[in-house]
């Protein structure tokens, strides 16, 4: 009894003095996240700055020097669970934060790769994932570092230590729901999507505070759905009924499973929303609002500005959640503020980025198949109708379609990369089809269903594969380097003229950014798909890279899986610099 | 007939084409069942009447057909309620051949599994056997339904309800035109839509006999119709339901597919389905060649 007294007081003691630390001590500020793109010794960002241009102004690591590069040190994430690494590291104040697969998160120092400390969230084992069990990285605020659950959760852990600060329920596994998408902070808030990919998942934004993980604003986004604010209502999402028939909306999908990105100038979170639910179109007719579309959502009351959708009725499950990324320039000779996203459907979009008008949709892919063209006067893709998958029930198998890209699509979740120095996209897109066909033996739950049967297809002879430079003022590809195996990492582009990548075969590649030519690669020992990130420490420039095969890509076999059979499993850090 | 019916099972792994079957045929997993004294079994959750949770403990047919399983084998049952994926592969691959990523364990047995010559031939991870019931669709209405047998399109303007993602809701929401597709209102179950006939928030549901059954069972007093006549033009003319066991594991399969033929010939198999409000309906697998 004594003994807890002690304690207890020795506690109380601690914190008492904690109080008396100025709350700069304990982290980066909110000033600092938003200043991340210019900060070169630090990544404090999922996106390095709040637009996740993913460009940094560091140029000692250079065309000339690039070739030089050595790894520092790498740093194994241990253990048996060695599946999808997608992680982007955050490195401040001589740590790098990593999360890895199956919810776990790791503390490395960063300068000699030294563990130093692991968080393995206690999972229970009743989920069963679509598409295996990754995490896209970690945010960083004061003293915390905070990254989403498999089970739906978010976590504040204090990034000394690996303890729990607040761990909260954002969603209800058992409903299907789950989360793999780094969070990001705008103003003191975490601010997330949601994912699922069962029935019945409702797309939704949320913003909860930092300190505490109350939720502070939710705005599902189909339409008929109501918002919350601070525990109030906030109004409809669009207009109930307008675009989806019957009940359907309260199912719709949607989920916002890949993240968002943040616009300080116009005070804007820009999320995009996932595919309708059923998956087949022809069960609900309309545009089905807002399901694979970008939204323009305001940060501080969780209120849709604008939408834009890019595949109206997504018949295709191609959903719309791919990264909106904001950057200025000229378009018709004027200034504009515009924001580009490569959809999973092909098309590489820019916006104005203030009200959600649609500027220039070009293809970024080989021949997409579903659209002939996105009509710049009314913002809508022209379908070609013989290419959307039929209706079910018919007992008969349907006719099979061939479309392009397939469900994986264009690009899926690995983000791209802008150069403002080159004023050029960077995109890491695949060329791919998929025969569809409705599939009439098919069971769900013990009971007869009408299933779709899907065969992925290469569709070139030499790669699946591409990044491809794009410049957002005609959409033309500027250059492209062509992969044998799907592309399923993020891109890194500085101002030494450099774009990095991974590749599934285990290699982190730099090329030069106005040429496309490959300067450098070296083998991390399996698959690279996470996203690339660079700082600078002790007067060097770094450059860091998680290596770990896996993602969406191998659940799906076909001739698809010939490019990858001989990758192996891994899950590691791989931390690069020049040698001295 | 017991005989048949292995024949029909070899002749299925035949088609699959042969896997190679280690060791002599595959005595080792019923000897391990026996020896351990624990039959894991794999049922679906949520998926009333056949398996659900209610107060902690697996109820419904396929729980009470598990436990008289194990109980016919001398051991002890371990149930485990596995929610849905997305399709009947998915379930086979996390439940009886490999096991859940996130690490469920396989079991050694799941039951509801379709009895189904073309998805057993593309599933050559698995055994099928032990056919155990005739499921179908049918339809239920309330008792202010003059004609419960009348067409569906007739129904258009009142609610009509459906299990989301189903047979019933492709039927309603996109036959006939897609007439009734501001009607139709979604349940997470077909045990869900049926029961809300009874409450009266929806005029007719369309689900699976055994569903509809039972959920009429728990509430005589509704005076709800069940539909006589075949649903017009819809795409299944009913399933078998059976058992899946892993690709290695016949020995354990055959073992329990004799309990099931000794359950049905002794009456046992109709008394458990009678004791959740259902008929039981002989699979046509074994009326074909029994």
């Amino acid at each position: 009894m004594k003994g807890i007294r002690k304690t207890l007081v020795a506690t109380c003691a601690l914190a008492g003095l904690a109080l008396t630390v100025p709350a700069m001590a304990e982290g980066p500020t909110m000033d600092e996240l938003m200043g991340d793109a210019e900060s070169t010794s630090d990544v404090l960002t999922y996106g390095m700055g709040p637009w996740q241009q993913r460009f940094s102004p560091l140029d000692a690591i250079n065309t000339e020097t690039v070739a030089k590069m050595v790894p520092a040190f790498a740093a194994s994430l241990g253990g048996e669970k060695q599946r999808g690494q997608e992680s982007q590291p955050i490195v401040y104040d001589g740590v790098i934060y990593v999360t890895g697969s199956y919810s776990r998160m790791f503390a490395f120092d960063a300068r000699t790769g030294e563990k130093l400390w692991e968080y393995n969230a206690r999972l229970p084992d009743g989920i069963m994932p679509c598409c295996d069990v990754v995490n896209r990285g970690a945010a960083i605020h004061g003293d915390k570092v905070i990254f989403a659950t498999l089970d739906a959760r978010l976590v504040a852990l204090n990034r000394k230590t690996g303890k729990v600060i607040w761990n909260k329920v954002t969603g209800d596994y058992k409903a299907g729901y789950s989360a793999t998408a780094a969070p990001i902070i705008v103003k003191d808030m975490v601010i997330t999507g949601n994912s699922g990919g069962e029935f019945g998942v409702v797309g939704a934004v949320s913003a909860r505070d930092v300190n505490t993980g109350e939720l502070i604003w939710n705005r599902p986004v189909i339409e008929g759905h109501m918002g919350t604010l601070r525990g109030q209502d906030n109004g409809i999402t669009g207009t109930t009924n307008a675009t989806w028939p019957g009940d359907m909306w309260k199912t719709g999908g949607g989920a916002t499973w890949l993240g968002g990105t943040y616009d300080p100038g116009t005070n804007m979170v820009f999320f995009g929303t996932g595919n309708p639910a059923p998956w087949n179109s022809h069960l609900r007719p309309g545009d089905n609002l807002y399901t694979s579309s970008t939204l323009a959502i305001d940060a501080d009351t969780g209120v849709i500005k604008w939408h834009y959708q890019t595949s109206p009725n997504d018949g295709w499950d191609f959903d719309g959640v791919n990264e909106f990324i904001p950057f200025d320039g000229t378009f018709n000779g004027k200034k504009r503020k515009m924001g580009a996203k490569a959809d999973r459907n092909g098309f590489f979009y820019v916006l104005d980025r203030t009200n959600g008008k649609l500027l220039n949709a070009t293809p970024f892919v080989m021949q997409p198949n579903w659209a002939s063209k996105i009509d710049l006067k009314t913002g809508r893709p022209v379908f070609n109708p013989d290419n959307r998958p039929g209706a079910p029930g018919d007992a008969e198998k349907g006719k099979s379609v061939f479309a392009t890209p397939s469900f994986l699509g264009g690009k899926n979740w690995m983000p791209m990369a802008y150069s403002p120095d080159t004023e050029m996209f960077y995109v890491p897109s695949n060329d791919w089809g998929m025969d569809i066909w409705n599939e009439p033996i098919a069971y769900k739950k013990g009971a007869a269903y009408l299933g779709a049967g899907f065969t992925i297809k290469p569709i070139a002879e030499d790669h699946i594969g591409a990044l491809r430079a794009i410049d957002p003022k005609t959409g033309k590809i500027m250059w492209e380097y062509k992969n044998k195996a799907p592309l399923w990492g993020g891109v890194l582009t500085t101002r030494g003229n450099l774009v990095f990548t991974g590749t599934p075969e285990g290699y982190l590649k730099a090329f030069d950014a106005r040429t496309g030519k490959e300067l450098w690669k070296f083998q991390t020992g399996s698959g690279v798909v996470g996203s690339p990130v660079t700082w600078e420490q002790d007067g060097e420039q770094y450059v860091a890279v998680m290596s770990g095969w896996g993602g969406a890509v191998p659940l799906w076999g076909g001739e698809v899986a010939k490019t990858f059979k001989e990758i192996s499993q891994g899950g590691s850090l791989w931390v690069f610099k020049l040698p001295r | 007939m017991s005989d048949t019916r292995r024949g029909f099972i070899a002749g299925l792994l035949g088609a699959a084409g042969t896997l190679a079957v280690s060791g002599p045929l595959g005595a080792a997993p019923l000897a391990r069942v026996k020896e351990l004294g624990v039959l894991r079994v794999g049922l679906y959750a949520d998926n009333r009447p056949w398996s659900w949770e209610a107060g902690g403990r697996p109820k419904g047919i396929d729980a009470d057909l598990a436990t008289a399983i194990a109980e016919g084998l001398g051991v002890r049952p371990e149930i485990a309620l596995f929610p849905a994926d997305e399709e009947i592969s998915d379930d086979l691959r996390n439940v009886v051949w490999r096991g859940g990523l996130l690490g469920f364990r396989r079991c050694d047995l799941m039951l509801h599994v379709p009895f189904d010559m073309q998805l057993a031939a593309r599933e050559d991870q698995v055994v099928m056997v032990a056919p155990y019931y005739r499921e179908d669709f049918t339809a239920v209405c309330s008792s202010q339904t003059r004609d419960c047998d009348m067409p569906p399109q007739r129904f258009v303007g009142s609610k009509v309800g459906a299990e989301l993602d189903s047979i019933p809701d492709f039927y309603l929401t996109g036959g006939f035109g897609g007439i009734l597709r501001g009607d139709v209102e979604h349940f997470p179950t077909g045990y869900d839509a049926a029961a809300a006939v009874h409450d009266g928030k929806v005029e007719m549901a369309v689900a699976t006999r055994a569903q509809i059954e039972a959920a009429m069972a728990g509430r005589p007093d509704s005076r709800a119709k069940l539909r006589k006549s075949p649903l017009p033009m819809l795409p299944s003319r009913g399933w078998d339901i059976g058992m899946a066991v892993r690709e290695d594991s016949r020995s354990l399969g055959f073992a329990v597919e004799d309990i099931v033929m000794q359950m049905t010939a002794d009456g046992r198999m109709a008394a458990i389905f009678e004791g959740h409000g259902v008929s039981w309906q002989q699979p046509e697998a074994t009326r074909s060649i029994g």
